[in-house]
C-alpha cells in the first residue's frame, strides 16, 4: 500500500481539493468509536464514488459510508478507519412519478426534505417510514441500517416498500437492482440484500420506493395502566381484531414519563386513513381499554398528535418541557415473538430495576421489537450494564429473538457482543461478505460477520 | 457417475419407497408449464429434513445437479432439470408443523399446497395473503422459490413480503435456520435473496409464514368495458387518485368467452374488458371509497358495473378470473405466456402494442393482467407441432420483453427468468448488475451444483 499522503493525493485528483477534508481537528468529528479517518471524502456524483472505491479496493483502504452520521455510535468497533465517505452531496430527488406513485432519491438527501417534497406536490403523499433522527437521518443511512419505528405496524419497514436500488460495488462497478414496477422477480431481489447491510456489500447511492396517498385523518389515542398484564392483553385483543392502527407501542413509566405522560404502563395507538375509519377506531380501542382496565384515555389530535410521534421515534433525544436532554448513549434493541413482547417487558424491568440501572422501555407492541434506552450510563455503571445486556439477551432468546446494542460507547462495545448472539446462517454471511469484498474495504468490522 | 450406481445409492439414502427412476417417471418428471423439457437422471421424494440433507450432500460430493421441485407448475422452465441430475420433489414433505396463531405466524413444510393452507387457516379466521392463481396446486415451496404474486399482492406485496424465517439446506448439506418468527434478525437479509432465487441458492426443508386476521369487510366489483383502453384508463385513474385496493384485475375479450365458455361465471362474451376490484379492511368508509372509484369508472366510460352482493357472487368472479389460464389453454393446443411488467401508468400504451405485436405474427394473444401491478399476461396462443408458428411465438415474445423493458419495466414480474427468459436478462441488467448477482450465487453455491442453468446467463456479453 502507499503511504497516507500519495493516496490522499490520488483521492483529491479523484474529486477534487474542496471535497476531501484532511485538517486532523476537523476529521476528529468523523472518528468511529475513537478512531479518526485519515481523510473524508465528499464526492458529487455517483461516477465519483465509483471511482473512489475502485482506487480504495486496489489499494485496500477501510472505507466508513457516512450520512449525517446519526447511527455512528451503532455496529462493531471497527478493525480499520481510513476514509470517510460523505454522501452528503449525492442529495437529489432523481424522479417524483406521481401517478405511479413512486419516488426515486439519491443517497444523501434526508427524509425530512422528501417529506416535506412529497405533501407539497399533487396531492399529496409520503415514504412510510419513520425512523429515529428523521430530521437528520439521510435515506442511503436509513436503508442502509434498515432503521424502521412505530409505523411499521401497518405500513411495514423498507423490504417491503423499496422497489428498486442503485450501489457502488466494493471494486467500483456501479450496479443497479429491481426497478420502478411494483412486481418484479427478473434476477435475485438484490435490493432486499442491500437493505440492512450496512454498506459492508456496496455504497447505496440511490433508491426507488413505492409511495402512499396521505392519510385523510390521523388521531392518537393513549390508554394508561397501572398493571402490565391489562395492558398486554389490550395489545393483544387488537392485534387479533380486524382493527388497524398504524403504531401500537407498549412502555413502561420511565418511558411515558421522559415524553411527559403520567402512567405505570401506556399503550399508544396511532390511527390513521379515511376518517370514518379513524373515529371509529378511536371510539372502539377507547372502550376495548377501559374494559380491559386501563385507568385513563387521552385522545391527542392536530399537532399533538404529530409531535407525541416525534418524540416517541426521537425518544433518545426526547425533551421534556423546555429541558433538552442529552442523547442517550446506551440503546439496545430484542426481536421477539410478538405475542411475549408485553411479559418480556416486565422481566427487562424487573431485571434494570434489581440492577440499579435506569431503564426506559418501548415496545412496537405489533412487530415483537423491544427498544430499552439505559437512561443513567456512566463509567460506573459498565459492569451492571454489561450483565443486564447478557440478562437481557438471554431472555430474548428464550423467545427465538436475540439482541443488538443499537448505540453504545467504545468502552461497552469492547465486553459486549454488538449483534447479538451467532446465528446458523453466520456461515452464509461470512462467505458473502469474503465473495462480494474480499479485500475487506467496506465499513470493516462494524457488521455481522465483518471480516 | 453411472446413473445405476447413483439410484443405488440414493435408495440406500432415502429408501426404496422414496426414489422414482422408471422411464415412465422420467418423462413425467421432465416438464413444467413451460414449453421446456428435459429429464433428470433421477427422482427422489424425501420425506424429511436430514434426508433432503443427505442427497444434498451425496450430489455435492460427486458434484450432481440438483434441482427442488413442488408441484411442477413453473411457468419458465424453473422445475426443469436442463442438465440433467436428481430431482428432489419435496411433495411428500407436506405437514403444517407448527400453528402459532398468538404470534400470527405458521410454520409449513414446503410440499404444502398453497391454498391447502389457506383453507385450514380459514377455519381460525386468518389468511396467508399472497393467492397465486394457481394456489388450488402449487405448493409453499414453490411459491418462495419463484416469489409468487397473485391478485392481492397489489395491497398485500407478494411471498417474499410474507415468509420470515426458512430452514435451508446448503450446497454441502449443511442445514441452517435463516430468519425466523421474530423480525429483524441481525444479519445480512438472506430471507430476502433467497425469495425468488428460483432454487439456485439452496434448498428449503420449512418456512415459517406471516398470517393475519381476516379482513372485516369486503367488496368486489365487476367493471365491464367496450374497449380495453377505458378499462387500463381506469386502472391509472384510480392508483392516480390515491387510491390503492386490494386489487385490480383486467382481462380482454379473448380472455372472457374462454373463461365463460370453460366455466359459466355469468362474464359478459361481448365485452371488450372487465376489471375486477377489490376493496378489504375496514368497514367505515368503504361505500365512499366504494363511490369514488364507481365515479372513475364511470368518467372512463364503463358499460355496467356489478358489485358482489355476497361471498358466492364474489367466488364467481374470482373463480372467472384465476381459471383464466386454464380456460385459454382449451382454444389452442399450447400456450406461452409472458409476464412482463411495466409501471402500471404506462399500461394502456403497452396494451396497444402487444396487440400490434399479435398481429405483426399473426398469432392469437389472450391477455389477463394484475393491471394494479403493471404486470401483464399475454397467453400467445399455437400450437408446437407447427415449428413455424413456433419460431413466430418465440419472436413474438422476445418482443413483448423489449418492449416492457423500452416502457421502464422488466422482463418478469412473477413467473421467474428460468431458462425462458434467461436471454432477456441482459435487456434489463448491465454485466455489473450480473457479476454482482454470480457474486452472490457463489457464496451460496460455489459448485454451482443447485439448478444450473437458470436465472443468471453463464455468458456475459463482450465487453
Amino acid at each position: 500500500m502507499s503511504n497516507s499522503n500519495q493516496w490522499i493525493s490520488a483521492l483529491k485528483g479523484i474529486i477534487g481539493e474542496p471535497n476531501v477534508i484532511q485538517d486532523p481537528d476537523r476529521l476528529k468529528a468523523y472518528a468511529v468509536d475513537g478512531l479518526a479517518p485519515k481523510a473524508v471524502v465528499i464526492p458529487g456524483s455517483v461516477e465519483e464514488v465509483s471511482r473512489l472505491l475502485a482506487y480504495a479496493y486496489l489499494e485496500k483502504l477501510a472505507v466508513v459510508p457516512r450520512g449525517n452520521g446519526t447511527k455512528m455510535a451503532a455496529g462493531g468497533i471497527p478493525l480499520k478507519v481510513d476514509l470517510v465517505l460523505s454522501m452528503l452531496r449525492i442529495n437529489r430527488i432523481t424522479e417524483h412519478d406521481i401517478p405511479n406513485l413512486s419516488l426515486s432519491v439519491e443517497a444523501g438527501i434526508t427524509l425530512a426534505e422528501v417529506q416535506k417534497k412529497l405533501v407539497a406536490t399533487g396531492k399529496g403523499s409520503f415514504l412510510p417510514l419513520d425512523p429515529p433522527y428523521s430530521e437528520q437521518a439521510t435515506i442511503g443511512g436509513i436503508i442502509a441500517t434498515n432503521s424502521s419505528g412505530p409505523r411499521r405496524y401497518l405500513y411495514s419497514s423498507a423490504r417491503d416498500l423499496l422497489l428498486g436500488l442503485k450501489a457502488v460495488s466494493p471494486n467500483g462497478d456501479v450496479v443497479a437492482f429491481g426497478g420502478k414496477t411494483v412486481k418484479n422477480v427478473s434476477g435475485y431481489d438484490m435490493t432486499k440484500l442491500m437493505i440492512g447491510s450496512w454498506g459492508a456489500l456496496g455504497v447505496i447511492t440511490e433508491i426507488t420506493t413505492k409511495l402512499l396517498p396521505l392519510p385523510e385523518a390521523s388521531a392518537t389515542l393513549l390508554a394508561s395502566f397501572g398493571d402490565l398484564a391489562k395492558a398486554g392483553s389490550l395489545t393483544r385483543k387488537i392485534l387479533h381484531s380486524v382493527l388497524l392502527p398504524s403504531a401500537m407501542e407498549l412502555m413502561d413509566g420511565k418511558a411515558a414519563d421522559r415524553l411527559g405522560e403520567k402512567a405505570r404502563y401506556l399503550v399508544a395507538f396511532s390511527l390513521e386513513g379515511v376518517g370514518e375509519a379513524v373515529e371509529r377506531q378511536v371510539a372502539e380501542i377507547g372502550e376495548l381499554a377501559k374494559r380491559e382496565g386501563a385507568v385513563d384515555t387521552k385522545v391527542l389530535k392536530g399537532e399533538d398528535d404529530r409531535t407525541f410521534w416525534i418524540r416517541v421515534r426521537d425518544f433518545a433525544l426526547a425533551s421534556v418541557g423546555a429541558r433538552l436532554i442529552a442523547p442517550l448513549p446506551v440503546i439496545l434493541r430484542s426481536n421477539v415473538v410478538i405475542s411475549k413482547l408485553p411479559e418480556i417487558l416486565g422481566r427487562y424491568e424487573t431485571m434494570a430495576r434489581d440492577a440499579g440501572i435506569g431503564c426506559a422501555l418501548i415496545g412496537h407492541a405489533g412487530n415483537g421489537i423491544l427498544t430499552s434506552y439505559i437512561l443513567d450510563y456512566g463509567a460506573a455503571k459498565m459492569g451492571p450494564v454489561v450483565d443486564l445486556i447478557g440478562k437481557f439477551t438471554d431472555e430474548a432468546a428464550k423467545h427465538e429473538g436475540n439482541l443488538i446494542v443499537e448505540s453504545s460507547p467504545r468502552d461497552l462495545k469492547e465486553r459486549v457482543s454488538v449483534w447479538g448472539r451467532p446465528r446458523s446462517d453466520d456461515v452464509v454471511m461470512r462467505r458473502l461478505k469474503e465473495t462480494v469484498d474480499p479485500g475487506g474495504i467496506l465499513n470493516p468490522g462494524r457488521f455481522v460477520g465483518g471480516v | 457417475m453411472e446413473k445405476d450406481t447413483m439410484i443405488g445409492e440414493l435408495v440406500r439414502l432415502v429408501g426404496r419407497e422414496n426414489v422414482l427412476s422408471s422411464d415412465m417417471h422420467f418423462k413425467l418428471y421432465e416438464y413444467d408449464a413451460s414449453l421446456i423439457r428435459s429429464k433428470p437422471d433421477c427422482i427422489v421424494l424425501p420425506t424429511s429434513t436430514e434426508q433432503v440433507s443427505k442427497v444434498v450432500k451425496f450430489a455435492h460430493d460427486h458434484k450432481i445437479p440438483v434441482i427442488a421441485r413442488g408441484a411442477g407448475t413453473n411457468l419458465s422452465g424453473g422445475s426443469v432439470t436442463v442438465r440433467g441430475g436428481i430431482a428432489i420433489v419435496l411433495t411428500k414433505m407436506n405437514r403444517i408443523l407448527d400453528m402459532d396463531i398468538e404470534n400470527l405466524r405458521v410454520v409449513v413444510e414446503p410440499g404444502v399446497v398453497t391454498l391447502d393452507l389457506k383453507n385450514v387457516l380459514a377455519r381460525h379466521g386468518y389468511l396467508y395473503q399472497p393467492d397465486p392463481a394457481s394456489e388450488k396446486v402449487t405448493t409453499i415451496g414453490g411459491n418462495f422459490a419463484e416469489n409468487s404474486g397473485g391478485p392481492h399482492c397489489l395491497k398485500y406485496g407478494v411471498t417474499s413480503n410474507h415468509v420470515l424465517g426458512v430452514e435451508l439446506v446448503l450446497y454441502d448439506g449443511q442445514v441452517v435456520q435463516v430468519g425466523g418468527k421474530a423480525l429483524d434478525n441481525p444479519g445480512y437479509d438472506l430471507m430476502g435473496v433467497l425469495g425468488g432465487s428460483e432454487g439456485t441458492l439452496g434448498i428449503i426443508t420449512q418456512a415459517v409464514l406471516r398470517i393475519m386476521p381476516k379482513a372485516e369487510a369486503v367488496k368486489t366489483m365487476l367493471c365491464i368495458y367496450n374497449s380495453i383502453e377505458e378499462g387500463g384508463n381506469t386502472v391509472t385513474a384510480i392508483i392516480g387518485e390515491g387510491i390503492i385496493p386490494a386489487t385490480l384485475e383486467m382481462m380482454d375479450n379473448l380472455t372472457i368467452k374462454a373463461v365463460e365458455e370453460a366455466y359459466h361465471v355469468g362474464f359478459p362474451t361481448d365485452a371488450a374488458a372487465i376489471l375486477i376490484i377489490e376493496l378489504d379492511g375496514l368497514k367505515d368508509g368503504m361505500e365512499r371509497l366504494t363511490e369514488r372509484i364507481l365515479d372513475i369508472c364511470r368518467q372512463n366510460n364503463v358499460r355496467e358495473i356489478r358489485v358482489a352482493k355476497d361471498q358466492a357472487e364474489r367466488d364467481k368472479i374470482w373463480a372467472g378470473r384465476k381459471g383464466a389460464f386454464g380456460a385459454v389453454g382449451r382454444l389452442r393446443p399450447n400456450y406461452l405466456v409472458n409476464d412482463g411488467t411495466v409501471p402500471r401508468t404506462r399500461l394502456p400504451e403497452t396494451l396497444a402494442k402487444v396487440v400490434e405485436i399479435g398481429k405483426k405474427y399473426n398469432l392469437p394473444i389472450a391477455n389477463v393482467f394484475h393491471a394494479g401491478d403493471g404486470n401483464l399476461h399475454p397467453l400467445i396462443l399455437f400450437d408446437e407441432r407447427d415449428k413455424d408458428e413456433l419460431a413466430r411465438v418465440h419472436a413474438a415474445a422476445m418482443e413483448i420483453m423489449k418492449l416492457c423493458v423500452d416502457m421502464g419495466g422488466t422482463i418478469s414480474g412473477e413467473h421467474g427468468i428460468g431458462v425462458e427468459k434467461i436471454e432477456g436478462m441482459s435487456l434489463i441488467f448491465s454485466d455489473s448488475d450480473i457479476a454482482a448477482m454470480k457474486k452472490v450465487k457463489a457464496a451460496f453455491d460455489p459448485l454451482n451444483l443447485f439448478n444450473p442453468g437458470k436465472v443468471l446467463p453463464e455468458t456475459e456479453k463482450a465487453a
